[in-house]
């Protein structure tokens, strides 16, 4: 009696490691890919991967990457940088921890995003070793991406939400569109910076987890497997949310640095030091500005 | 390239015996790592009877090669002959062949550092790489060169029932027709299943 509860104990374990050894994607879900293969019925993500990134995603990369500076370019040369007067107060918006969190999610930046276009233009690097350094880079900064957003999603969270400022804000595209010291609706943050955030939490969440699937590649979500969602089907849907979420985030990205580094004048000091120029606040976050007077805060 | 001069690879699934010769003999001729199969034999419709076969399956040297179009490397070329090969040395093992491809050829042995993948592997149709021919490198990186040596691939040379086979892709399709035709004509063209190794039921 004892020994067939333990033969069967063993068929069970037998089967257990056969099981695991068992490939998500060459295992027996093989045949059915290949039967399957851009069959009615079927997802078609390897006909729309082949063709996205046969034809599409580099020239959008390279057009984000070549057009969105030429028209910053542009605006600087036209319109130019917002100058500040920095003789008066200073006012405190961004602490300690705040700028050391935003410190590290600006390094994995500066990693992530050039070592994805060197993969993503791996031919115009000569492929080999160089890219595939630069690929190792891409998923260790990964790690320091994670440690940075989640805290940085929870401290600013509270103020991201859409209001009705940002209305007004687009309306008048921030008021970049001119060089006139008029008062610009919008809180602590205005909607761009909103759209930064939201895209590059919540989008990051997404990069993170499509660039985690492509690293671990063989394995089994029985969350996603429950949906008859294949492991290749996930694998190429990851590949494409994650170079098209690529493309919007580098433009933002790219945004950001502008808007950062040029286009108002010395705003990059205020998060080293974690203060703006008073007159900024006063102009570019009008509404915060007025909200601080009330609290009799400054 | 005229399409007829392209080397194709064919498993005639009326003869396949799903035996695996052919995919130990690939693994053992190139001296693969566990956990790469550049040939895999599958059982469709396995256990409905008139209705089971089997198929070896490995790389198809396709034209117009989807794994060709995606690869951000550009790692791949393509034989005068229409096999399909690639650039070890160059490729990143991004694995956007493998999702490109309609067969999930591309392999990724566990090799690269931190025990992620390593650049991707898969079937040359036994014509090496890029590296000179039949020089250990290119025995070291892409297993043997046979067809330099006038060779059949060597799954296609050990199949005992002539399933898989190797040619031009006029020839193969001639050789097949030829099979079809002369079905039920004295000629033993389907394998020797169940009925003969067990003894039939009826
Ligand atoms: C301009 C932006 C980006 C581009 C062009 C880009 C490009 C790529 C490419 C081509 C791959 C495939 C290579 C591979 O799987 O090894 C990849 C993988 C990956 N990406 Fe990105 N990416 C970008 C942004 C991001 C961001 C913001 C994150 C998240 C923080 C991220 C996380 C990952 C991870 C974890 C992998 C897998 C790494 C690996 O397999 O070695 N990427 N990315
Ligand atoms: S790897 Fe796949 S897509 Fe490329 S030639 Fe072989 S079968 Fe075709
Ligand atoms: S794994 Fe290698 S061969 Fe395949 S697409 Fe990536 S770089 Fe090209």
């Amino acid at each position: 009696m004892k020994s067939k509860y333990i033969f069967i104990a063993l068929i069970a374990l037998t089967s257990l490691a056969f099981g695991a050894s068992d490939s998500a994607i060459w295992g027996k879900d093989l045949i059915a890919n290949i039967a399957g293969y851009d069959k009615e019925g079927s997802l078609h993500l390897g006909k729309y991967f082949t063709l996205l990134q046969s034809t599409y995603f580099k020239p959008l990369f390279f057009g984000v990457l070549v057009g969105v500076p030429a028209a910053f370019f542009i605006h600087y040369a036209v319109i130019g940088p917002m100058i500040f007067s920095h003789d008066r107060k200073k006012i405190y918006v961004f602490t300690l921890f705040n700028r050391v969190v935003h410190a590290i999610s600006a390094i994995s930046f500066m990693l992530i995003i050039p070592t994805g276009l060197v993969m993503m233009f791996g031919s115009f690097f000569g492929g080999g070793s160089f890219v595939r350094l630069c690929t190792e880079i891409h998923a260790i900064s990964t790690l320091l991406f994670i440690i940075s957003i989640v805290p940085m999603f929870f401290m600013w969270v509270r103020w991201m939400f859409i209001h009705i400022d940002d209305i007004k804000w687009l309306m008048i595209v921030g008021g970049y569109l001119n060089k006139d010291k008029k008062p610009v609706p919008a809180g602590r943050f205005n909607a761009g910076q909103k759209t930064w955030f939201w895209l590059a939490t919540l989008g990051g969440v997404l990069m993170i987890s499509t660039g985690t699937a492509m690293y671990f590649q063989d394995f089994k979500l029985e969350i996603i497997a429950s949906y008859g969602i294949s492991q290749i089907d996930l694998l190429r849907a990851s590949a494409i949310t994650h170079n098209a979420l690529g493309i919007g985030i580098l433009a933002l990205f790219l945004v950001h640095i502008y808007m950062s580094v040029f286009a108002i004048k010395g705003a990059i000091h205020s998060m080293i030091t974690g203060f703006k120029e008073e007159e900024e606040v006063e102009i570019l976050h009008s509404s915060f500005y007025k909200e601080l007077k009330e609290k009799k805060e400054i | 390239m005229s399409e007829s001069s392209r080397l194709k690879f064919y498993c005639d699934e009326n003869r396949c015996i799903g035996c695996d010769g052919c995919s130990v003999a690939c693994a053992e001729a190139h001296e693969l790592p566990s956990g790469v199969n550049r040939r895999k034999v599958v059982t469709l419709n396995e256990g409905i009877e008139g209705l089971e076969y089997s198929l070896s399956i490995a790389c198809m040297h396709c034209t117009d090669a989807p794994c060709e179009e995606v690869c951000p490397v550009d790692c791949f070329y393509i034989r005068e002959d229409g096999i399909v090969l690639h650039d070890k040395d160059i490729c990143i093992g991004c694995a956007y062949c493998l999702y490109a491809c309609p067969f999930g050829a591309p392999q990724f042995p566990q090799d690269g550092a931190f025990g992620t993948k390593g650049v991707m592997d898969k079937c040359t149709m036994c014509a090496g790489g890029p590296e000179e021919t039949n020089s250990h490198t290119e025995r070291e990186l892409y297993g043997q060169n046979r067809i330099s040596e006038g060779k059949v691939p060597v799954c296609a040379a050990m199949c005992s029932t002539k399933a898989l086979l190797v040619g031009d892709s006029n020839e193969v399709s001639n050789i097949y027709r030829e099979r079809v035709l002369s079905a039920g004509h004295g000629v033993k063209t389907q394998p020797y299943g169940w009925n003969v190794a067990y003894g039939s039921k009826k």
